[in-house]
């Protein structure tokens, strides 16, 4: 039994309670995660945050005009952390977690501020690269995936900085480096995540480097080539092939590993390779911009309309219905997600010319004026 | 990879749990049974997202060469197509599926851009076009009723909500800043015209799928409008008391239906509002942001408590 984290076999045991949720008698499996608590997905992220807010309060308090404050601030949220950990027995709570990785990246921070001059390595900032590994560093003791991951997606952004990848570029296009080095660490994620791991967290932080980092590496590729002239249709850079070929190759391997390990994680890496393919090839065809929407869009949902209906009846175990009933977090993002959309294709205020005024927003309709 | 399968047969073994939960957690846990419910969602919701992208820019672009009417016969008929498969499944009788209820929304979204624009060409209400807000809240309202769809009815409070002049959205309820006292106001009162067609809803349709929706909805506005009047004297004195109680209703909520969603409303406004009614009032920065603190760091214990309540087995 360890005071710092839960063994592997606790946090085991943790997994199978978040499992089984109320089928299993609470107080059967509490013993067994080593007394380790923790808290649903909602409620540990507004603790992170709150976390976080209160790490940033404590700079605030202490704002003694130095750099120093940087340190005793960043100490404090380690050690608050620490503490709820060992003693309350934390573990995946989100308030020890937002208060250690605050706590991490300003003891970063204030490294970073150490290395006078402004120094750096390769050409890209080293403070960058401190913070990233702070940011790092956190995540792993934290055995939080989020954190890694935006750690990982953030390196990915600084290896694009650096002169070499400056130098790799100007032969195989411009920010080719960054998709080339994320496409490799998506697949090398894929890879590794075929091993079996002992603690489930270790698992789920691959789980979300696949995920996401192919259209993080591809957004940061699109970030450079959008102001490419070389990369338009009909172009000579060879650029964007090289970016279709690679997405394609990734997205293969990720549909096939998601369909065959039955995991989630290929497959949202999947779509989000789709999803990146579908921009590049926007760029070649040289379509306007509505019109390739549209047609995205009605690709999208006629694949979705196809996988319903051809998985109502499960087919090998693979099924579209959803496996529960329980309200998740994921209905709360769909009741929000709908809102947004009602939202953005709403009607606006009438033009400018118009003789009708607002009303001052006043109850009764005129309040829509968006005067506010 | 990781597998938890020694510890759930450990489990069974022990009689801890039973033979069918067991077998459903083994089929889960080694993909013998493996729902893409999640994917499929978020493939639908990005068609509906793009698809009304692009209308929505053809109808800023292409005014001109289409003609309002021509643009306005189009996306009806376009609106009309989404809406079928909802309609072949309710005449089958049976509630249309998670594709039948994107595609449901789609035509929704739809009909509302066409009505907008219809209205924005032909300023068929004149100095009332707000109130289109209230029909176009309406129709939602009765698309949703028609087709049993929550996502629909989110776009009908959304669009009752923009009637009220407040947003509907979750990043709405966030821009604290623009918030004042007449905003709040009306925020509670849309909160308190959605728990009124709520109570009706419950009474009238006792296994409603709706309730969620309207109670996350009325608890985001209500909370907000409580803040907004946090803000100012001497609208404080009610704003303050109004929020405690609101968020007391929040938590409620939350502990009695066991969501957790409730229990961060509740306490993560109540800690906004405290905050941003008393801080400024306070003299010295230091002083400020050490109360800050403490309300933050009490707000984080609360929370953590009132989540374990809900963890433990009902009594």
């Amino acid at each position: 039994m360890s005071r710092w984290r839960p063994t592997p076999g606790e946090e085991r045991w943790l997994a199978v309670a978040a499992e089984l949720g109320d089928a299993v008698p609470r107080e059967s499996l509490a013993e067994r995660s080593g007394g380790w608590r923790s808290t649903g997905l909602l409620a540990r992220s507004a603790l992170f945050v709150l976390g976080f807010i209160a790490a940033a309060l404590v700079v605030g308090i202490l704002r003694a005009g130095d750099e120093a404050t940087l340190l005793i601030a960043g100490l404090i949220a380690v050690l608050a952390a620490e503490w709820l950990t060992v003693t309350r027995r934390l573990f995946a709570s989100g308030i020890e977690e937002g208060l250690g990785v605050a706590g991490y990246l300003l003891v970063g921070a204030w490294i970073a501020m150490q290395l006078e001059p402004r120094s750096g390595f390769a050409s890209a900032s080293l403070a960058t690269l401190v913070l990233i590994a702070a940011g790092g560093a956190a995540g792993l003791r934290r055995l939080n995936p989020f954190v890694t991951t935006c750690a990982a997606i953030a390196l990915v952004s600084w290896i694009g900085s650096t002169t070499a990848a400056g130098m790799i570029d100007g032969v195989i296009g411009r920010g080719l480096t960054v998709l080339v080095f994320g496409v490799a660490l998506a697949a090398s994620a894929l890879a590794l995540g075929a091993r079996e791991y002992r603690r489930p967290s270790h698992d789920r932080m691959l789980d979300w480097l696949v995920a996401t980092l192919p259209v993080a590496a591809w957004l940061q590729y699109a970030r450079w080539s959008m102001f490419d002239p070389t990369q338009v249709a009909g172009g000579h850079g060879t650029g964007r092939p090289v970016a279709v070929v690679l997405l394609l190759a990734l997205g293969a391997a990720m549909l096939w590993t998601g369909l065959r390990r039955r995991r989630h994680a290929p497959l949202w890496g999947f779509l989000g390779c789709i999803a990146g393919l579908a921009a590049e090839l926007h760029g070649a065809l040289a379509l306007a911009t509505e019109t390739w929407l549209i047609l995205c869009g009605l690709v999208a949902l006629a694949a979705g309309i196809a996988l319903e209906r051809y998985l109502r009846q499960p087919r090998n175990g693979m099924t579209s219905a959803a496996l529960t009933t329980r309200e998740g977090p994921l209905d709360l993002l769909q009741i929000a997600g709908a809102a947004l959309l009602a939202k953005r294709v709403g009607p606006e205020a009438p033009p400018a010319e118009s003789t009708y005024e607002g009303g001052g927003g006043k109850f009764g309709g005129g309040g829509a004026s968006g005067s506010y | 990879m990781h597998t938890l399968e020694p510890e759930l047969r450990a489990l069974h073994a022990e009689g801890v749990t039973d033979d069918a939960t067991t077998a459903r957690a083994l089929a889960r846990d080694g993909g013998q049974v493996f729902s893409v419910h999640t994917e499929l969602r978020a493939t639908l919701y990005a068609g509906v997202l793009l698809v009304t992208s692009g209308v929505g820019m053809i109808l800023a672009r292409h005014l001109d060469r289409i003609g309002p009417l021509g643009i306005v016969a189009a996306i009806a008929l376009a609106a009309l197509a989404c809406a079928v498969p909802a309609l072949r499944a309710r005449r089958a009788g049976r509630v249309p599926g998670t594709a039948a209820e994107y595609l449901l929304l789609l035509a929704a979204l739809l009909a509302s851009a066409d009505l907008a624009y219809a209205e924005r060409q032909f300023t068929l209400l004149g100095p009332l076009w707000s109130w289109h807000l209230l029909l176009l809240a309406g129709v939602h309202a009765a698309i949703a009723y028609a087709f049993a769809s929550p996502l629909v009815l989110a776009a009908s409070l959304t669009a009752l909500a923009g009637w009220f002049g407040v947003g509907g959205t979750l990043g709405d309820a966030l821009h604290f800043g623009r918030s004042t006292p007449e905003l709040g106001g009306r925020a509670l009162a849309c909160a308190a015209l959605i728990v009124a067609w709520r109570l009706v809803d419950r009474r009238v349709r006792p296994g409603t799928r709706f309730t969620d929706v309207f109670d996350h909805f009325a608890a985001n506005l209500a909370l907000w409008g409580a803040i907004a009047w946090c803000l100012e004297s001497p609208w404080l004195y009610a704003g303050l008391p109004l929020l405690a109680a609101l968020a007391y209703v929040a938590v409620r909520r939350g502990l009695d239906t066991r969501r957790e969603a409730f229990l961060v409303y509740g306490v993560v406004y109540a800690a906004i509002g405290l905050g941003a009614a008393i801080a400024p009032r306070l003299h010295g920065l230091t002083v400020q942001l050490g109360f800050v603190l403490i309300v933050v760091c009490a707000a984080a214990a609360t929370l953590w408590w009132l989540r374990r309540r809900i963890s433990e087995p009902a009594p």
